[in-house]
């Protein structure tokens, strides 16, 4: 054993628990976390064994204790309403990031989201929870819907249609490979969204959304310097709706979004890989570090 | 659980019930109603015809919903559009799965259109969510297919009474289903599903999930965000609300109101401070039928076996 295992470290995970699937999430990163634990035990490198905290978060307070979150799936549109009528939005975007795209409204930009101090804390949205994430967002309710950001992506909501195109499809996942099983990753879609747009300070969204302004632009410019967003899962696109891939999973630093849900699977490896991230981004400071925008 | 919970099928169905979760479903009318709806924060809506308060006041036979209705309010949002159908009548249900609503309501608010067999739900692309009173209904309905149950209440009645006493009645079951596999097994558990009526293997994975094996909300009498919250405190995953929402309510902002408290009332059920305001702002509720005085005829609950 090395000099670092003094005490275990303590990592409190937090499921964002305003409406939609929380108690899945909870329940896959318990399994995950016994998962880990045992891994490390068998790996001579590892430094300690975490010790990991989960708790559903409904409130700043309990958002203040949380290392690292879950935004889970449900409806986009409640939890955005519920988190602004609780004055949770912007402790939330503190958490993740700053946010300067609001919608897709033009209307809808406003300067009152021009903040923060930024934690960027590690954050992993599935479903709904990659729409909150999204720096914008198409086929909103009318009037378009707030969003918390973190992720330069534009999001199209329920892309897929209604609930009868729902599926379950197998997914070739390359940052998975690691895991031991390299089985497909059964990837449940329900009403999903995918990935239409990765912005950078030269596409369409930020070209044509002249409202952000030259400190948007700079923003992305400066971010995609070390942090660009990364394509980790693609799925072939319904018949008859053009060529090649939809982009089902992205990260952009230690921000992560799925279109899918894993928590609706038995399958614990995403849920394994990401508290592994977690961790990793903790141990190398990159998690808790406090900023200024 | 069942051989059909465990495709692929069922768990996109049960998955979208999962996803409902801590959220109100709101019976619309309108497709402004359904924007009132979307904007308060209610995570799907029921489209159809007249809120129950109103079937019950017109009386006659009430049926599916007229699609251009259906097809107006889908344009009208984002969020699922559940639509009801009779009891049994497997045509309506196909006319709703062809529109593309996201949930089937077999429902008995409408006239039941089959006295013997509700509808065969498994071979159907589109969910359903069924009612029941006691754990053996619900357990029927999901070997049928239903992928989400809703605890029946006294609908358009606005008195919680009867959803109060099935979500009990169903709490009551499960822990005597718990406490016979506990005690006697498998064998103990097919006795009890040969007493109420209902699958075994269903009944068994009843008895060691501690709970229904699909989500299951809160329906018919909820009125007021006090109501809604009573229903989660007694383990319900969500509310829908009928006749709470519009029913003698003054203005739209009013029915805003009042739909805007009941999704805080189900977001923070067991959060007081939340609670207060949510009634300060729900206002006045509607007026009401109570149900003690109600002849068996009239009660909708009782439709359905």
């Amino acid at each position: 054993m090395t000099v670092d295992t003094v005490t275990p470290q303590q990592i409190t995970v937090g499921v964002l628990a305003l409406q939609g699937g929380v108690i899945e999430h909870i329940s896959l990163l318990q399994k995950a976390a016994v998962q880990l634990s045992s891994q490390q035990s068998t790996d001579s490198s590892s430094t300690s064994t975490p010790q990991f905290n989960f708790i559903q978060v409904r409130t700043t307070a309990q958002l203040s204790q949380c290392d690292a979150l879950v935004i889970p799936g449900g409806e986009s549109t409640t939890m955005a309403i519920v988190a602004r009528r609780l004055g949770l939005l912007d402790p939330l975007r503190e958490f993740v990031k700053q946010v300067l795209f609001v919608a897709f409204t033009r209307s809808s930009l406003s300067s009152t989201h021009l903040p923060l101090s930024v934690q960027h804390k590690p954050t992993w949205g599935t479903c709904a929870g990659l729409v909150m994430l999204a720096s914008a967002a198409s086929a909103t309710k009318q009037g378009g819907q707030e969003l918390i950001g973190g992720l330069d992506v534009k999001v199209l909501r329920n892309w897929y249609g209604t609930q009868i195109q729902s599926f379950v499809g197998d997914l070739r996942l390359p940052f998975l490979e690691e895991e031991q099983d390299k089985k497909p990753f059964r990837g449940v879609f329900i009403r999903a969204p995918v990935v239409e747009e990765i912005i950078t300070s030269g596409s369409g969204t930020a070209e044509n959304a002249v409202e952000l302004g030259n400190d948007e632009i700079a923003r992305l410019k400066e971010r995609q310097k070390t942090e660009k967003v990364q394509v980790l899962g693609t799925y072939p696109k319904p018949q008859g709706t053009g060529e090649g891939d939809d982009i089902v999973a992205v990260r952009q630093g230690n921000v992560f979004g799925t279109s899918f849900h894993p928590e609706l699977t038995d399958d614990v490896r995403i849920h394994v890989w990401w508290l592994k991230q977690v961790v990793e981004g903790l141990r190398s400071g990159g998690g808790g570090v406090q900023a200024q925008s | 659980m069942a051989s059909a919970s465990t495709t692929d099928d069922f768990t996109v169905k049960a998955g979208l019930a999962q996803m409902l979760k801590g959220g109100v479903i709101m019976d619309v009318t309108t497709p402004a109603e359904a924007r009132i709806a979307e904007e308060a924060g209610a995570c799907a809506v029921m489209a159809l015809e007249r809120i129950p308060s109103d079937i019950r006041a017109a009386g006659g036979v009430a049926r599916m919903s007229n699609p251009s209705m259906v097809k107006e309010i889908q344009a009208a949002v984002t969020i699922p559009v559940m639509a009801k159908a009779r009891i049994g009548h497997v045509v309506e249900c196909r006319i709703l799965q062809q529109l593309g609503v996201d949930y089937i309501d077999e429902s008995e608010v409408l006239t039941p259109a089959d006295d013997q067999f509700h509808v065969q739900k498994d071979g159907f692309k589109v969910p359903f969510v069924c009612g029941c009173r006691n754990l053996g209904e619900a357990l029927r309905r999901i070997k049928e297919g239903a992928a989400m149950i809703r605890t029946k209440g006294e609908a358009g009645t606005g008195d919680v009474v009867e959803a109060v006493k099935h979500i009990r009645t169903v709490n009551a079951e499960i822990a005597q289903a718990k406490a016979a596999l506990a005690s006697g097994g498998e064998l103990a558990v097919a006795k009890l599903a040969r007493e109420i009526g209902c699958d075994v293997e269903l009944l068994k994975t009843t008895a060691e999930l501690g709970r229904l094996p699909v989500v299951n909300f809160a329906a018919g009498g909820v009125a007021t965000p006090a109501d809604a919250a009573l229903m989660m405190e007694l383990g319900c995953d969500g509310v829908f609300v009928g006749s709470g929402i519009f029913k003698d309510a003054k203005t739209p902002e009013h029915a805003a109101q009042r739909a805007r408290a009941i999704v805080k009332a189900v977001a923070h059920w067991n959060d007081y401070g939340e609670l207060v305001e949510a009634c300060i702002e729900h206002g006045e509720a509607m007026k009401g039928i109570s149900n003690a005085g109600m002849k068996p005829e009239e009660r909708m609950a009782g439709r359905g076996w």
